[in-house]
């Protein structure tokens, strides 16, 4: 019992970090998505935001200002994947791949270009975990929960507000109008292809997050395709979280927990390929309906043209 | 031909003509592979390059010599397998997006069987891949039964289930099927049960290229000389007239991406076979995803998805003799092919560029897609 608490402490501090980024593009692809967009490009966008933060970070020798070329980077991608899909009517899957391949080639490309070889970048200053005094002492919880990164603070806080912002403003209503109904928003006077503008782009600065908590918080470097379809897993916990931002959040922890218990635990007892496998089979079963259908917003993944 | 539509020739014939039939066609592909070099050579010059000097040399790379064209018909032989199995599956209305994991099952099974039925020599290759298309097939039918009798859209379970085949195949070839020592895979099949070689000239291409082709042509038959096919396209094309007409649409769901799992897992043996002799973790990534831009390229026809096939796999080939003879990394294929298949399905883009009567005719793949992913 004994070596159990111990273990325990490292088990949840760990799963905060492993469920952190993707709570963060979980919580972007939940915009895009409640705007009437599919975003299957989330890992590219975190892709590419974990290297344009490395960048930033080396070239400036601050982690902020690497924080804040990832969140560009991420933002000008989103607008790509936008510009295809609401203006130009592409399709949301097929640019949504176009966007994950495009990051790929593009760090591998960049890697090469900038730093001179591929593989892992040179390391930088990344964001050292910041102990808050007082609750960073509570037994077990408190280094899991407050022992950590100011990315982690940050991800705390972003549950709420966007929760608040996307179902209690506004904002928020013409939000989930566009990806629901555009018909109905666009005869309000709602601008459809602006409110999927701000709903892609928002997926794109909060996917930068996750990305640059890659690079920057987990890591101190870039290494090519350091994202691992982790992209993919967030999509999964925005499913399984029935586009729900405390939901997302609640799925990801519970994949950042089954991954923790792993790493930490494994004795073979289940080979790691099958705890890999539980995002996505959860989500497959939520998909499937067993246990109450999770069930996208109306409108995503059609082009809305306006009559 | 009515009067009206001759009338309407008359007025314009120019123009119909170069846009009705195989070019029209053509249009979408031919201006986002355009776009797409254009942008690419801005890239180039960016990184301090000449333009010209990366492409002649990326194309000296993917034709210039035989062992050029080795190359490109090594890289194209998976990418036809996983093009065909987006493109049957697009055919009856449905997204596959799982040509990864289905590729992955196909492979794990051959590296399996190859190895364990290496005493057949030559024998076994047919025995394989012929269980690769089985498993394959059953893999491919997990997302259409949960389409069919769930209502769970496919595009996401493809995605979902391309994870749980690759971890699924990785832990079978690091654990019962693991080979001795440091690198992690499975063994390697004998010699006399691989795909043999085309010629000494041509380098590693195998006869897995005309497998990939006799795949193409039964594609071909099966949509547009059986009855089935028939009824594949009927749905795809209208669900409720092929409902009305009395046709299956969760059998024809099934079958469609059970089939386009068959070709993937198909792809996998080959590659298995053909290429790589085993299953390395990690085993080769992106071909099924790569397969998507294919079958757009190729406009969802075998016969296009051949050409979107050499396409890519001569990129992927050219770029690594550009890499070698200027300075420009070999990712610039990838992110040329990236903005291809960003651009090949903007139907507005073309609009803008072309006009709008040229995208009534060439927008077939576009409009085909405009349906939601809501129910």
């Amino acid at each position: 019992m004994e070596d159990f608490f111990g273990l325990l402490g490292p088990i949840l501090q760990s799963t905060v970090r492993n469920a952190t980024p993707l709570v963060f593009a979980a919580l972007g692809g939940l915009f895009s998505e409640r705007s009437g967009v599919v975003n299957i490009g989330l890992e590219g966008l975190m892709l590419i935001s974990a290297f344009a933060g490395v960048v930033g970070a080396n070239l400036s020798g601050s982690a902020f200002i690497g924080l804040g070329t990832a969140v560009a980077a991420g933002l000008l991608f989103a607008l790509i994947h936008a510009l295809m899909t609401v203006t130009f009517e592409a399709d949301q899957i097929i640019s949504g791949t176009a966007i994950n391949l495009l990051a790929l080639g593009g760090t591998g490309f960049l890697m090469v270009a900038i730093f001179g070889s591929g593989g892992t970048s040179p390391r930088i200053e990344g964001f050292e975990s910041v102990a808050i005094p007082v609750l960073s002492s509570i037994p077990l919880l408190g280094p899991a929960l407050f022992d950590q990164s100011i990315l982690v603070y940050l991800m705390y806080v972003l549950v709420p507000v966007v929760f608040f912002v996307v179902f209690h403003t506004p904002f928020g209503l013409r939000l989930r109008g566009t990806g629901e109904a555009p018909e109905a928003v666009d005869t309000a006077g709602v601008n459809v292809a602006r409110m999927r503008y701000y709903g892609v782009g928002l997926s794109g600065v909060l996917a930068a997050f996750g990305g640059a908590y890659l690079s920057m918080g987990l890591l101190s470097a870039f290494t090519e395709n350091m994202t691992a379809g982790r992209g993919f897993i967030a999509l999964a916990a925005l499913i399984f979280g029935r586009w729900n931002p405390i939901g997302a959040a609640g799925a990801a922890l519970l994949f950042g927990f089954a991954q923790a218990v792993t790493y930490s635990v494994n004795e073979q007892a289940i080979p790691i390929e099958f705890i890999e496998m539980i995002p996505y089979v959860l989500t497959i079963i939520a998909l499937a309906g067993l246990g109450g259908r999770a069930i996208a917003p109306a409108a995503i993944g059609k082009p809305y043209r306006k009559e | 031909m009515s009067e009206g539509r001759r009338e309407q020739e008359g007025r314009d014939p120019l123009l119909r003509r170069i846009l009705t039939g195989a070019a029209g066609a053509l249009l979408f592909p031919l201006l986002a592979i355009l776009l797409s070099f254009a942008i690419g050579a801005v890239i180039v010059l960016a990184t301090g390059n000449n333009p010209v000097a990366a492409y002649v040399a990326l194309f000296n790379g993917a034709l210039g010599d035989p062992s050029a064209v080795g190359r490109t018909l090594l890289n194209a032989t998976p990418l036809i397998f996983t093009g065909l199995a987006v493109a049957v599956a697009f055919r009856a209305g449905l997204f596959n997006i799982g040509g990864e994991g289905q590729l992955f099952i196909g492979a794990v099974t051959a590296a399996w069987l190859g190895v364990s039925l290496g005493f057949l020599g030559p024998l076994a290759i047919p025995v394989v891949l012929a269980a690769c298309v089985i498993t394959g097939f059953l893999w491919g039918s997990v997302p259409g039964m949960l389409k069919a009798y769930f209502g769970a859209h496919e595009v996401i379970t493809t995605i979902m289930l391309n994870f749980v085949a690759i971890n699924f195949a990785y832990y079978l070839a690091q654990n019962p099927l693991r080979q001795e020592g440091p690198i992690p895979g499975t063994e390697t099949v004998d010699l006399a049960a691989r795909i043999p070689a085309i010629s000494f000239a041509l380098g590693r291409a195998n006869y897995g290229f005309f497998v990939a082709l006799l795949a193409a042509v039964a594609v071909y038959l099966l949509l547009w000389r059986t009855r089935r096919g028939f009824e594949i396209r009927a749905v795809g094309l209208s669900p409720g007239a092929a409902n009305y007409a009395g046709m299956r649409l969760g059998l024809n769901t099934i079958l469609a991406l059970a089939i386009g799992g068959s070709l993937a897992g198909l792809g996998g043996g080959v590659e298995v076979l053909g290429t790589y002799g085993n299953m390395d973790v990690p085993f080769v990534a992106n071909l099924g995803f790569n397969g998507i831009g294919v079958a757009l390229l190729g406009r969802n026809h075998p016969a296009g998805v051949v050409l979107g096939a050499l396409l890519f796999g001569g990129l992927y080939a050219g770029a690594q003799e550009m890499q070698f003879a200027t300075d420009v990394p070999l990712q610039l294929a990838t992110v040329l092919l990236a903005i291809i298949l960003l651009l090949v399905t903007a139907t507005k883009l073309v609009e803008f560029i072309v006009g709008k009567r040229a995208r009534a005719l060439a927008s077939g793949a576009g409009t085909r897609l405009e349906r939601g992913l809501g129910s």
